[in-house]
């Protein structure tokens, strides 16, 4: 029963960033662009995070600045991208670079250095209820905030104008043109919001669940999220459930660890990833005709 | 070198060489403004960061090109992105994308290692090399060919399953090397050292540049005339270009798409085993780390064309060793030169070409 609880509040905790990225680039995909630069506007996020909560001490500002940390990586994206024509794959890669560099170049000062980080906050009553208590509401406020994001997310999606206009630039371009709105503006809004919320994810990482900052630490959670979003069919409701499942693999490790159990951490932290490959080999097909048209043009069309 | 590159790019246009050339110029002034931008804003984060920015780029220079441990370095480097780069380059005349370079590289060292493990010390040097040099193509070929399998039976796009194969990649190498194949009680962990005899020959004594530079450049020109003079080439770019089209001309699509991204598995899994006979010499936690998607991106900067891989390959190889220069000369963190990397990129990326037509 521990184990269990420990590995889904472990889950929660470990998943959060990823989620937070993954619903980001939820919104981004379903207007038509796929953002590999996820994985450096987290880097970017975290350390800008992690530099203005230990300059301020206050780690909401440090979110905040991380988030607008990753969503002026992804504004850059989205501009090549949409305005320029140029490559969604390459572009993507290069923005992992150059957040790479720059967090190694502007981060070095920051490795070490204390941070004052969200401390958890048990939620009155929520928190004592038997095993639901210590996997969901024993965090940080941070992770609180993302409970709200995902129905926030999926409500602007599917029920506002706004939502209406990002899907159908992701779905029948044309026709949004048609009726007279920009397909490039609302793209570029798209991905740079979900830019804003991969920052958000890297906050997380850096000020509320490690409490630290190093060199690549993101070490591979913007890959995971975009992978999620496919897997999680562009939903933002699975994609929260997806997010914790690979948080909960991720936990899994330590957890056996610190019962005892021998196990290589290597052999581990694969299953994340072969999870999703297999998944995404059982839903393949179906997966593919649920993704939105203009993001096929953009898998199917690569190489140009 | 000039007229076959320009050649390429514009295709088999047959108007004489000097007004092809004539014709490249504005977009070569393009190239140069691109790149200016670049090292222009890359002085102001040098700046930024109290470091004066003509200082470094004299340093940088003078330590990357005047040095002649350096030079060899840079050949060093280059060799395994070219590998890399040609990796990309045939699935991506198929439609494909490839963006598993970097664990198919991973996958193709694991191979060569465990197989130079297998047959042991006392082996003849070149039956090892032999051997390692199959392994590595046979596993990286697999690797990549799980991408093939997974998008042709499940539907799978080739350029997310590549991806992620990279990070089990990485964890089969981890897992390797941490428990089975350390050689090393204590401290960072790696497998037993290739024996003498199978490591890559070097080209004179003293000197870092191995054969496998010349094996790279060997299968530039093999994949050239692959993807352009052979039928197998024609093909794979007939489907890359319209797949319903190549199937009602009676292609199999399936086996294309299948052979062209197993070809690319192979010449990255070769990248991975060069870099392990010729440089490294063992396994350890960071091996080949980033070198399939600094390949990835030699392949774009080229435009997926094998010849222009090599300048690209040579660009990324000397700018990482410049890199060396600005934490030994300027105290910057080595890993800073991805930033002036990345903007070249970027520029080069999304300036360079004609604007797509941009439906707004």
């Amino acid at each position: 029963m521990s184990l269990v609880v420990d590995v889904m509040g472990g889950g929660v905790a470990g998943g959060t960033s990823i989620m937070f990225a993954a619903l980001g680039e939820t919104v981004g995909e379903r207007s038509g662009v796929i953002n590999l630069g996820t994985e450096g506007s987290m880097l970017v996020g975290a350390l800008t995070a992690y530099a203005v909560a230990t300059d301020s001490g206050n780690p909401w500002m440090g979110a905040l600045a991380g988030a607008v940390a990753g969503g002026t990586l992804a504004a850059l994206h989205a501009y090549l991208v949409v305005f320029r024509g140029a490559s969604q794959f390459a572009v993507g890669l290069s923005l992992l670079f150059l957040a790479l560099g720059l967090t190694s170049l502007f981060g070095a000062a920051y490795v070490g250095r204390p941070v004052v980080g969200f401390s958890d906050w048990h939620v009155p009553l929520l928190s004592d209820v038997p095993a639901l208590g210590p996997i969901f509401f024993q965090h940080d406020p941070l992770l609180y905030l993302s409970y709200l994001l995902v129905p926030a997310v999926w409500f602007a999606l599917f029920r506002t104008r706004l939502g209406l206009l990002v899907r159908t630039a992701g779905e029948r371009a044309d026709s949004l043109t048609v009726h007279g709105y920009s397909v490039s503006w609302t793209r570029f809004g798209a991905v740079t919001f979900g830019g804003m919320l991969a920052g958000l994810g890297g906050a997380h990482l850096s000020i509320a669940y490690a409490n630290a900052w190093f060199e690549n630490m993101v070490s591979g959670r913007g890959f995971i999220a975009v992978a999620l979003v496919i897997f999680a069919v562009w939903s933002p409701w699975r994609v929260m459930g997806g997010a914790y499942l690979f948080g909960m693999a991720i936990a899994l490790g330590p957890a056996l660890q610190a019962r005892g159990y021998e196990w290589n951490q290597f052999a581990l932290d694969a299953i994340p990833f072969v999870m999703t490959l297999a998944v995404l080999a059982v839903l393949g097909r179906r997966t593919l005709s649920s993704s939105p048209a203009e993001l096929k043009r953009v898998f199917e069309n690569a190489p140009t | 070198m000039t007229a076959i590159t320009s050649a390429d790019l514009t295709g088999s246009n047959p108007a004489p060489v000097a007004v092809r050339l004539l014709k490249l110029l504005p977009g070569l002034g393009r190239w140069v403004l691109a790149i200016a931008a670049a090292l222009a804003i890359f002085s102001v984060l040098l700046a930024v960061k109290n470091v004066n920015p003509v200082d470094a780029y004299s340093k940088m220079i003078d330590s990357t090109f005047n040095r002649p441990r350096s030079v060899q370095e840079i050949f060093v480097q280059m060799t395994p992105l070219v590998l890399g780069a040609l990796a990309v380059a045939v699935p991506a005349r198929a439609g494909l994308t490839n963006v598993g370079g970097e664990g198919q590289i991973i996958i193709g060292a694991v191979a060569a290692c465990g197989t130079s493990l297998m047959l042991g010390d006392s082996a003849p040097g070149g039956l090892i090399i032999a051997a390692m040099l199959v392994a590595s193509m046979v596993a990286g070929a697999l690797w990549a060919g799980l991408a093939a399998a997974l998008r042709l039976v499940a539907g799978v796009n080739e350029a997310i399953s590549t991806l992620l194969l990279n990070f089990i990649a990485l964890d089969v190498l981890l897992y390797l090397i941490y428990q089975p194949w350390r050689d090393n009680p204590v401290g960072q962990p790696t497998t037993k050292e290739l024996v003498d005899t199978a490591k890559l020959p070097v080209v004179a004594a003293g000197n870092k540049v191995h054969i496998g530079l010349f094996i790279a450049l060997g299968l530039v020109v093999a994949v050239h005339l692959l993807l352009n003079r052979t039928r197998w080439g024609f093909r794979i770019s007939v489907a890359g270009g319209n797949a319903e089209a190549a199937r009602r001309a009676g292609l199999n699509v399936g086996v294309l798409v299948i052979s062209a991204l197993m070809i690319g598995g192979a010449l990255a899994g070769l990248a991975g085993m060069i870099h392990f006979a010729g440089v490294e010499y063992k396994l350890r936690p960071g091996f080949g780390n980033q070198l399939g998607y600094t390949s990835f991106l030699a392949c774009w900067l080229a435009r997926h064309q094998p010849f222009p891989i090599v300048v690209a390959a040579l660009v990324f190889a000397t700018l990482s060793v410049a890199g060396d220069s600005l934490q030994l000369d300027s105290g910057l963190p080595g890993s800073s030169v991805n930033v002036l990397t990345a903007l070249i990129l970027l520029a080069v990326l999304g300036f360079t070409t004609k604007r797509k037509v941009s439906r707004s």
